[in-house]
């Protein structure tokens, strides 16, 4: 049957209409996403490219500063890993990315999505390789492990995630003394005094004695299981092995920890969400937040007064190491389309404005050497802190990550299963065999998908 | 009649007779195809977006679940019924599964109980009515977010006002967010928006005539006789359309569990176990363990289980549930 003009167009005819407009809607709007990311490829008012990130990690003021400094438009969009794997997989990443550096570099690296960075670096005079900060080795991965091998990102600023901020105040409230600002102490004598220091009232914590959940429940484990002289993944990065003695140490210590309440866990939330608020609300008297929360803590002089930062401690018996957990920083995409503005963009980022502002803020360790003298060092306070972080910074180490799961993934399976442990409804015996069942299974999913 | 008288009156061309007739004819056809027009003109766009917005996305959902695609690994690949097979052995799926059957026969009767108890009391002829309505309703206007926030922070163990007061009773403080008080926190939340019922009952019970209720009152029925044997009955559509959306909604419901559940990096999965539904385990699986195709055969499972449910929510329904219909529309 043919439709002629003046009759009534036929359901069928006017769904296959419909269906055409449909078509024609999304490369319509596949048209607008395009004239978006293709701005990067400048569009007669200089160059300018895309940026994945949060909206603290790139200011308003610093695209202004962009524009006039390096005449490149930076175009925000807040970062997604849904929207980032939608934009990958239409081939218009973003040019530059945030991620994690201790948990995200092997795993995009290994996936072949991020750029390697070495021959920028070879090039630049901004960044040169010399003054790079070892934490920088957590954006490396020579196809088996993290620390070594090419270059796929770099870390804005950083922190010795294991290290410990603590609230002299309440220490005298409960006349606890202060730990050493040189030598370690071991994590058990650090739940002891988090056990001296918390204050309840009828079942109420009203202060934490502390808060020991690091950066994230699996990279925390993983600095743990290092710390007690192990790994908690075995030497192909392949398979988790809770049930090796470390592991085992760590794992037992972690259960400890949340089932004494010392601290928020998951089983005792925190309504702050992360430890900052609190611990500024002069509520939890130790918190493993690294130096990073310095930024925050110099922004109330009577809390800084009070606040002291410690060494990372160790197990009795194992060796003295100081993990970076995070590494937070930047990776360009394989698949970028305007490279030579994204580089120039990181350079400037990493080596320039924004790198002195963050250094000088508190906000996290410079990760130039060369600008390591502008962290905040003229109150007595601040000269405290900054004497205490770099002595620990010789025993910085990088704590490998898989590759082979993304760590949220990881996070899951351990989220599902260690509330039980933690409440003391399953033995540590228990819990190793299923978190090994469980982290494994995953795992090997993964690692099918690379390899 | 002959074949030409036939012809003749059906408006051969030539014919004087048809030609005259043949011209309204085309007037009618043109008034209804410029009808069709309109008709097709203005809900295009509705079917462009419905075809574009949701027939496409449930396609690509459904070719994702034969797939082992995660978006970023480069061998991901086909995999036919593998994700389904897998999903009728997952424990952690039926148990997520069951325990959103739980909540879905729980939460529903409850909030259209009292739903229905706050309208019929606000229908009675009470003094400053609308505030009441309008307080009782505010609660549902709150946006899904805030309310996560205050319910947060008000059953939170250690700064929480629930166990402030418990605690001037000299009760210990209770652990609501996690397990096995979450749950009923949950539920709480769901009871709290009661208000949403409470409108649309409260428009149902105002639809119903008073006649009849007056007529009930002659005849001696009690108030509780009057409202099981009449209010009931004539509101049962409206019931039936709160069970169904009621039912669609529970085992859709996702906010409240993620507002209460710890932030990254704790993470979507740091729901109590209790709270720990289907729609979380969907969200785990697609956000936190980037399995796209695993996740999206549990979204076409779930598609396919609400419509069993609510088919057999009207099927069970037919005898009970009385339509007010006018008999003479019907014609």
């Amino acid at each position: 049957m043919r439709s002629h003009a003046g009759a009534p167009p036929s359901r069928r005819r006017f769904l296959a209409l419909s269906a055409g407009g449909a078509v024609a809607g999304a490369a319509a709007l596949s048209g607008c996403a395009l004239q978006v990311a293709g701005a990067a490829d400048s569009g007669g008012g200089g160059d300018s490219i895309t940026v994945m990130v949060n909206e603290g990690d790139i200011t308003d003021d610093q695209i202004k500063q962009a524009q006039k400094e390096l005449g490149i438009r930076i175009i925000r969009v807040k970062y997604d890993v849904t929207r980032l794997i939608a934009m990958l997989t239409a081939g218009r990443p973003p040019e530059l990315v945030r991620g994690v550096g201790a948990t995200d570099a092997p795993y995009f690296a290994a996936r072949g999505v991020a750029e390697n960075l070495d021959p920028y670096f070879a090039k630049s005079t901004v960044l040169e390789v010399d003054d790079l900060d070892p934490v920088n080795d957590l954006w490396r991965w020579d196809g088996k492990a993290q620390g070594k091998g090419p270059r796929y990102g770099m870390a804005k600023d950083f922190s010795q995630d294991s290290m410990y901020w603590y609230n002299t105040a309440l220490f005298d409230q409960k006349s606890v003394a202060y730990p050493s600002a040189t030598e370690p102490i071991t994590y058990e004598e650090w739940l002891e005094k988090a056990e001296q220091l918390t204050q309840r009232k009828g079942g109420q914590t009203r202060v934490f004695g502390g808060s020991y959940n690091g950066v994230g429940l699996t990279v925390n484990l993983a600095a743990l299981t290092a710390a007690a002289g192990g790994n908690l993944f075995t030497d192909d990065y392949a398979t988790i092995d809770f049930s090796s003695p470390e592991a085992r140490k760590a794992l037992t210590w972690y259960v400890d920890y949340a089932k004494t309440g010392v601290g928020p866990s998951l089983i005792n939330p925190n309504p702050d969400t992360w430890d900052g608020p609190t611990y500024m609300a002069n509520r939890m008297a130790m918190s493993n937040s690294g130096y990073w929360l310095g930024g925050m803590i110099n922004g109330d002089e009577k809390v800084a007064k009070v606040s002291r930062l410690a060494p990372a401690p160790r197990f009795a018996g194992g060796p003295r190491i100081s993990a970076c957990q995070a590494g937070t920083g930047f990776w360009m995409p394989k698949k970028a389309h305007n490279k030579q503005a994204a580089w120039r963009v990181f350079e400037w980022f990493f080596g320039q404005g924004p790198a002195k502002d963050r250094a000088t803020g508190g906000w996290g360790i410079p990760t130039l050497r060369s600008l390591r003298p502008l962290m905040p060092r003229q109150k007595d306070y601040q000269k405290q802190v900054v004497a205490v972080q770099e002595a620990e910074l010789k025993h910085f180490s990088v704590v490998s990550f898989t590759p082979y799961a993304k760590v949220e993934a990881l996070d899951a399976v351990i989220n599902l299963i260690i509330p039980a442990a933690m409440r003391g409804q399953m033995s540590i015996g228990t819990l190793i065999d299923r978190l090994n069942d469980k982290t494994n299974e995953e795992m090997k999913r993964g690692k099918e998908l690379v390899s | 009649m002959t074949a030409d008288q036939l012809a003749a009156v059906a408006g051969r061309p030539g014919h004087a007779r048809g030609a005259d007739r043949a011209r309204p004819a085309r007037r009618q056809t043109s008034v209804a195809t410029r009808q069709h027009r309109a008709f097709y003109m203005f809900t295009a766009p509705w079917i462009a977006g419905f075809l574009l917005l949701t027939i496409g996305p449930m396609a690509f959902a459904l070719w994702l679940s034969l797939t082992t695609f995660d978006g970023i690994s480069p061998n991901w690949h086909w995999i036919g019924l593998a994700n389904y097979r897998e999903l009728l052995s997952d424990s952690v799926t039926w148990g997520a599964l069951g325990r959103t059957g739980l909540f879905a026969v729980t939460s529903v009767p409850l909030s259209i109980v009292a739903g229905l108890a706050l309208a019929v009391l606000v229908n009675r002829p009470i003094k400053a009515r609308g505030i009441f309505r309008t307080l009782l309703y505010l609660p549902a206007v709150v946006p899904p977010v805030g309310a996560g926030l205050i319910f947060k922070q008000l059953f939170d163990t250690n700064s929480g006002a629930t166990n402030g007061v418990l605690d001037i009773f000299g009760i210990n403080a209770v652990a609501w967010l996690s397990d096995p008080y979450a749950r009923y926190v949950l539920l709480m939340t769901v009871l709290w928006g009661a208000g949403n019922v409470m409108i649309i009952s409260l428009a149902g019970l105002q639809d119903i005539p008073r006649e009849l209720h007056e007529a009930a009152r002659v005849d001696g029925a009690s108030a509780w006789r009057t409202f099981r044997s009449v209010t009931v009955p004539l509101l049962s559509p409206v019931l039936l359309f709160q069970a169904v959306t009621g039912v669609i909604a529970s085992v859709q419901t996702v906010m409240p569990l993620l507002l209460a559940s710890q932030p990254p990096p704790g993470g979507v999965t740091s729901v109590p176990q209790s709270n720990y539904l289907y729609m979380m385990h969907v969200f785990a699986e697609y956000f936190a363990y980037g399995r796209f195709g695993y996740a999206s055969a549990l979204l076409w499972v779930l598609f396919v289980l609400i419509l069993i449910v609510t088919g057999l929510i009207f099927k069970t329904t037919s005898g009970v549930v009385f339509y007010n219909v006018d008999p003479e529309a019907k014609k």
